[in-house]
């Protein structure tokens, strides 16, 4: 029986850093938070290329790089932008709701 | 998967040797700053090129050829940081400069970008790390590495391997499946250039590219062989990298040929923190890496004292992995 999706708070609005990422858990789940011009995004924190956590990284905007070997993705979409990174982040949809970030999982 | 993926920023981080405002300010890259110290580059380039050219027919040619190839090897430090998309902020710059110093040095840019982040993953860890440099069992086989020999044939034989099409299984290990056609597909231009290269010398007569280039590369290249042993050889196959990795105090004129990659441990730390911004976290990772005051000489020391048995060899420790 497939689960029911639901919204879950990870991240208290007054502790999302601006303009850059922040880390937060779901469970056992590494989330990393990111703040664009463009909204709030939610992604897993691992890099697809060898597992790094990018809440380490640099967040120029619009893109996380990988901390370890500088992989590139695009936070609004999880898209690779730049080898070593090639396959896509896993993104969470997410939405800001009672002073909270929230992602529906 | 919350099994935490230790790498050396976050053991930084844990540590509480770095914040992360300190770290996202370092990792700010510039143009400005990669062309500034580019610009500098060239013109220790041009100078020793310009002694190579007016030494010819002189017993000076030799010297002024090898003064040219240790500049020339040096192309090596600019295509590493290039690979780590430091020196310029412009991702595309990174890349073309990247290529450039890469077909100069007969180091495929997209290749060396694959193996060198398995050197980052697994630095220093026997079996996994793709760059290690062994530290070697006696002083015969120290003057071997530094004769170049063993590593042109290794550059030579994959390049060759690649444009037959043919990826090790080692290579294996760090080339991603979508990604071994490109590197293929790379070395194949690369050595199509090459050909090229001397078939245009060889129609023209005209043997700059010899002069400048390929005998200055052959001739400098024990030089870097030397300088690349400072980063690892002698500290132990540990994980940690407290331990693994050695910063060596350079003079200013080599930090300059060297784009402050002297400062290794602090790369290790954060590789995406830019080479004009290493000599900062240097400063602030004071005691949390391991630093060779005497330099790369002081290296060399540290290495033929464990080589003739006067200090016990940091590699009888084991590897972790």
């Amino acid at each position: 029986m497939k689960r029911e999706r639901k919204w879950h708070n990870i991240l208290p609005l007054g502790d999302l850093v601006s303009g850059d990422v922040t880390p937060a858990r779901l469970g056992r789940l590494d989330l990393a938070v990111y703040d664009t011009e463009e909204g709030v995004f939610v992604s897993l924190a691992r890099c697809t290329h060898q597992g790094a956590n990018l809440c380490y990284g640099y967040f120029d905007g619009f893109a996380i790089e990988c901390p370890l070997h500088q992989g590139l993705f695009d936070v609004r979409t999880g898209k690779p932008l730049a080898a070593p990174a090639t396959r896509k982040l896993r993104m969470l949809d997410c939405r800001i709701a009672d002073g909270m970030v929230q992602v529906l999982r | 998967m919350n099994d935490e993926v230790l790498t050396p920023i976050s053991q930084a981080m844990k540590e509480g040797v770095i914040t992360r405002a300190e770290l996202r300010q370092l990792m700010r890259r510039s143009n400005f700053a990669g062309f500034l110290h580019l610009l500098k580059f060239i013109v220790v380039l041009a100078i020793t090129g310009t002694l190579v050219i007016v030494s010819f027919d002189t017993l000076w040619l030799i010297p002024a050829m090898f003064a040219h190839g240790i500049i020339v090897v040096h192309h090596f430090s600019l295509q590493h940081e290039c690979c780590h998309y430091t020196p310029f902020r412009s991702r595309w710059l990174n890349e073309v400069v990247g290529n450039y110093c890469g077909f100069l040095l007969v180091i495929p840019n997209k290749y060396f970008r694959y193996e060198h982040c398995n050197h980052h993953t697994f630095t220093q860890q026997k079996g996994y790390d793709p760059e290690l440099i062994e530290l070697p069992i006696s002083l015969s086989r120290y003057l071997w590495y530094l004769s170049s020999i063993p590593y042109w044939y290794a550059q030579f034989e994959a390049l060759i391997r690649h444009v037959f099409g043919r990826i090790s299984k080692s290579e294996e290990e760090f080339i991603p499946v979508e990604e071994r056609r490109a590197v293929i597909v790379e070395a194949r231009t690369y050595f199509a250039l090459y050909l090229l290269i001397i078939a245009g010398s060889v129609a023209l007569d005209w043997w700059g590219a010899l002069w400048l280039w390929w005998i200055p590369m052959f001739l400098g290249e024990p030089v870097m062989r030397a300088i690349r042993m400072t980063e690892h050889v002698g500290r132990p196959n540990v994980t940690d990298m407290k331990e693994n990795t050695r910063t060596n105090l350079v003079t200013r004129p080599m930090r300059l040929l060297c784009w402050n990659m002297n400062y290794h441990a602090e790369h290790h730390y954060a590789s995406s923190v830019p080479f004009h911004a290493l000599p900062d976290l240097h400063r602030r990772l004071t005691g949390f890496v391991h630093v060779e005051k005497r330099g790369y000489l002081g290296a060399h020391i540290d290495i033929i004292s464990q080589i003739v048995g006067r200090t016990p060899r940091a590699d009888a420790t084991g590897s972790e992995a």
